[in-house]
């Protein structure tokens, strides 16, 4: 197959050889590895790439990607960073608007109708930038016949990868992994891997957030081997009966090539094994769900996880050792609209939380998550928004162990497309009801679930933010609710859209409602629970009032709390050149218009992680339920 | 001479003098304010303290057009002209303020018991109104300031109502008791009760520089400083000052910068280099709200209604 620069115009193209998306778990060589926490089956790409960078695809280096293609004019660049903070293109922020606005001319295909295919409107776009990537690398001996996948956990926003000379595949989806498999053209020595990243395709209509608009490999890249036996995919049923404290396991598995059989150990949180028992082909793969009697739960307070551990044998041989933690834990909506886990009220103290960093934009170090741990700690925050885009894997495993409650987020923000100058104005909406826009909204609906399906910290899907409604989103949660029963699913955006009231969102809920309006919902005999799932606008010199939405909590039961917008300002650190001093800029400060200037410094901490003013107002309202 | 209950007044044709064994004073009538404070040979004012009004744009204030509604606070917080100076010694009420020739009957061995003057200022508003400030002093040096606000109807809500105490140089930190933190009066609930001291002034780094700094519900505070304006004082030991509460908590701030300074940056290393004292004392402030910034306002108990008397009172003591 030949990569095709129109499936950057198409909107039902958006993933090209992209292995399906599957369960986040590690896997490891063997015991040993796993307590090690090293894997051999793993190797990082991360590090100093070749790279080049073009202004628009008109002017990009065509065929960088072949084997012997002369690339004595590249530079490098460190993987993962974004290109723009490496001084390769322009700064810029912008919210609503697009970042093409007042520059380049541009409604979504088909949003004017069906025959309005808008093509050429990124491959041909003065303003899409090009960076091409290339890393060479040899096969770890004892790899050597094994089949072998790249994952990229992070690129903005298009990107195309080639092996050795051969095209491997196409990936949208900026903040969820793509994997494809480079088997079929691998080398023991001197692979030659190529990455084409366009800062624009359909995929950014999908993905107007309001942040620093980025591009580049932003998060990690690494190479994964699969032994010959491979659990490729897991799901962990693990229910929680409050009524009688009773733990369930349930497992279902997807292997590359049949095993002689998976072993399985559940251990309790001293270690004690609770059960053990093995799969074979003749079960389908599958552990009906299994009576534990009594486990302990998993909540804020106690975050208990069990321990999961797969064994996988082949003729004889260990193939690879699997851990997984697993909690047990109910969350539900009672007959009374309230909000409940493990069979008590759920009162969220949570944020919203941008991945940002002051010096790397979103490429965020795992230091940053443990420091942002720490404040919700010191600070009684219970719960976090991945706004508005799943985020590092880490993060997940960090709120599993942690016990913050987390509100996952598909990646879809189409703000511009049906919010005009403050005003609801959706003539060119997507993905609204285009059958065009259905499979890429669903696809990441999907890539969610299917990733993080096994973190028990999540208890709410958000189908996405502020894109507006139609059938596309309403078969979003249609998604969820077909696969996953066992959460609950979120949706703010349909609160302009009442027809679609009854098929999105379990919750009721509207971003920055006052708390005077937010009573008078709750007052009248609501069927949904009342979730802010954005307020307390955190900007500059805020956060009062504070109180009066906590006197929500005590008044209504079917009142949730909500998540402050935002955990930390997105502001980028320089050195100013006339004081010397540590400046932080904002937009419109890089030459960057259409630019919003300072509209994203909302954190409740500042860009640097030291905590504004105000947190001590929100631990004292968080330390109150 | 004895100054246990008595302090010397020394009537010029443009000004007071009064002055005991620490402190001396001078009472502008040209300046029309408190021109000077000097404690121990020590200069505390930079320039007359002034009515404030007005609090550096907040993104919210911005968001919900309060700085554009409220726009005629701005000239009144930067200029206030004084419209009537009032004195009164011991008993003696004067009619007139004591200029020549009225001062000619006067030496240097005059003594009072106590002296108060009042300045009345007015607001370049419209409608106009006025503030007073009325400084009480007794033999021992003890100041009483009382900072006085005339509600008027039909004039916009008020971002901030006390007076505005400028200091010839930086100060090195301040001490006060109250409540822990930047408090405003619908973000408050979180801080805890004590004495808390701060090193330096910090400027809230907001990422566009606004009001900030405020500390609500306030005994007193004491501001340290460790250098003067005054070329033939090489001396570096700290000095110190201490503003308290009369008849009820004040809310203050201490910052290197006036709100207009603030309200100037577009950065925090927008601002000037650090030069002075800002010692803003306030009877009456605003919250900064929070359920969104572009449009929500303050919750209604919390906005400052001009139509209404505020007022906040303090000792200067030595």
């Amino acid at each position: 197959m030949e990569a095709s620069l129109k499936w950057l115009d198409d909107p039902t193209v958006f993933r090209v050889n992209q292995l399906p998306a599957h369960s986040d778990h590690q896997f490891f060589k063997n015991q040993e590895e796993l307590e090690a926490g090293q894997s051999s089956y793993v190797q990082s790409l991360n590090g100093t790439w070749d790279f080049t960078f073009a202004k628009n695809p008109q002017v990009r280096p065509v065929n960088f990607w072949e084997v012997d293609a002369d690339r004595s004019d590249f530079t490098t660049i460190e993987v993962p960073s974004e290109i723009e903070l490496q001084n390769f293109a322009q700064i810029n922020y912008i919210n609503t608007l697009n970042p093409w606005s007042g520059k380049v001319y541009r409604r979504p295909a088909y949003s004017l109708g069906d025959d309005y295919e808008a093509a050429g409107s990124f491959s041909e776009g003065i303003d899409n930038t090009v960076g091409a990537y290339v890393r060479k690398f040899d096969l770890p001996i004892d790899w050597q016949g094994l089949d072998v996948h790249v994952m990229f956990e992070g690129v903005e926003r298009a990107m195309y990868v080639w092996l050795n000379g051969h095209f491997i595949g196409y990936a949208e989806d900026s903040f969820t992994p793509s994997e494809f498999d480079l088997t079929p053209y691998l080398q023991n020595k001197n692979n030659v891997l190529a990455v084409e990243v366009f800062k624009h395709s359909t995929a950014s209509w999908l993905e107007d957030q309001d942040m620093f608009r980025f591009s580049g490999i932003f998060r990690d890249v690494s190479l994964l081997a699969l032994p010959a036996s491979h659990v490729v995919d897991l799901k962990v049923d693990a229910p929680y009966d409050p009524a009688n404290q009773q733990g369930q396991l349930g497992l279902a598995l997807q292997l590359t090539n049949d095993a002689d059989q998976v072993q399985v150990t559940l251990a309790d949180p001293d270690g004690e094994p609770i059960l053990e028992t093995s799969l074979t082909a003749n079960d389908q793969w599958q552990l009906p769900l299994h009576d534990l009697g009594m486990v302990q739960a998993w909540d804020n307070q106690q975050p208990v996880l069990y321990q999961l551990t797969l064994t996988v044998i082949k003729a004889g041989e260990v193939q690879e050792v699997i851990p997984q933690v697993v909690g047990f834990r109910q969350v539900m909506i009672n007959d009374q609209a309230v909000l409940m886990l493990n069979g008590h009220r759920l009162v969220i103290n949570g944020v919203n939380r941008h991945e940002w960093n002051c010096h790397r934009g979103r490429a965020i170090m795992y230091e940053d998550m443990l420091a942002d741990l720490q404040t919700f700690h010191e600070n009684n925050i219970n719960a976090v928004r991945t706004c508005h885009y799943p985020d590092q894997l880490a993060w997940y495993d960090l709120c599993d162990r942690h016990g913050i409650y987390m509100m996952a987020e598909n990646n879809l923000e189409s703000h511009g497309t049906w919010q005009k100058m403050g005003a609801i104005e959706p003539s060119d909406n997507v993905p609204g009801s285009l059958p065009q826009w259905h499979d890429v909204v669903i696809d990441r609906a999907r890539s969610n679930y299917e990733l993080l399906k096994n973190h028990p910290a999540i208890l709410f899907w958000s189908l996405g933010n502020e894109s507006y409604a139609g059938d596309n989103i309403a078969d979003m949660n249609a998604f969820y609710k077909e696969h996953d029963p066992s959460r609950l699913v979120h949706y703010e955006g349909v609160c302009h859209t009442p027809e679609y009231r009854d098929r999105i969102s379990d919750f009721e809920s509207w971003m920055y409602l006052p708390p005077t309006k937010v009573a008078e919902y709750l007052a009248n005999n609501p069927d949904k629970p009342f979730i802010e799932c954005e307020y307390m606008h955190s900007m500059g010199n805020s956060v009062g009032g504070l109180g009066s939405y906590n006197d929500l909590i005590d008044q209504y039961p079917q009142y949730c709390g909500g998540f402050i917008w935002d955990f930390i300002d997105q502001a980028i650190e320089v050195t100013d050149p006339v004081t010397g001093q540590k400046s932080m800029r904002y937009g419109g400060d890089f030459d960057d218009r259409h630019a919003d200037y300072e509209f994203a410094g909302d954190g409740i901490m500042f860009a640097n992680r030291q905590p504004k003013p105000a947190m001590q107002e929100v631990k004292y309202y968080y330390g109150l339920h | 001479m004895d100054y246990t209950n008595q302090m010397q007044i020394i009537y010029d044709d443009g000004m007071l003098g009064l002055a005991g064994p620490r402190f001396h004073y001078i009472f502008g009538y040209e300046r029309a304010g408190l021109e000077s404070l000097v404690v121990d040979g020590k200069e505390w004012l930079y320039r007359v303290p002034q009515p404030t009004f007005w609090r550096a744009t907040t993104d919210n204030d911005r968001g919900n057009q309060f700085n554009i509604k409220s726009a005629q606070w701005l000239a009144a917080d930067y200029v206030a002209p004084c419209v009537d100076i009032d004195l009164t010694v011991d008993n003696h009420h004067y009619d007139q303020l004591p200029i020549a020739p009225v001062t000619n009957q006067f030496s240097n061995q005059t003594l009072a018991e106590q002296v108060e003057i009042k300045y009345t200022y007015q607001t370049v508003t419209i409608p106009q109104t006025t503030v007073t400030v009325t400084y009480h002093v007794v033999a021992d040096g003890t100041i009483t300031v009382r900072a006085h606000y005339q509600g008027k109807a039909n004039l916009p809500e008020l971002p901030v109502f006390g007076l505005r105490l400028i200091m010839p140089t930086p100060a090195t930190g301040y001490t006060y008791q109250g409540l822990s933190g930047e408090t405003y009066p619908d973000r408050m609930a979180g801080a805890t009760k004590g004495q808390f001291e701060v090193a330096g002034m910090p400027v809230t780094p907001y990422l566009v520089p606004q009001e900030c700094g405020m500390h609500m519900a306030t005994d007193w505070v004491t501001v340290t400083r460790a250098t003067t304006l005054n070329n033939a004082d090489p001396d570096l030991s700290p000095l110190s000052l201490k503003f308290s509460a009369l008849d009820k908590p004040f809310a203050f701030s201490c910052l290197p910068y006036t709100s207009s300074e603030l309200e100037n940056a577009t950065h925090q290393e927008k601002l000037p280099p650090i030069h002075r004292t800002v010692l803003t004392i306030a009877g009456a402030v605003r919250g900064v709200g929070g359920i969104d910034s572009w449009g929500a306002d303050v919750e209604p108990q919390y906005h400052l209604d001009a139509g209404q008397d505020h007022e906040v009172s303090f000792q200067i003591t030595l």
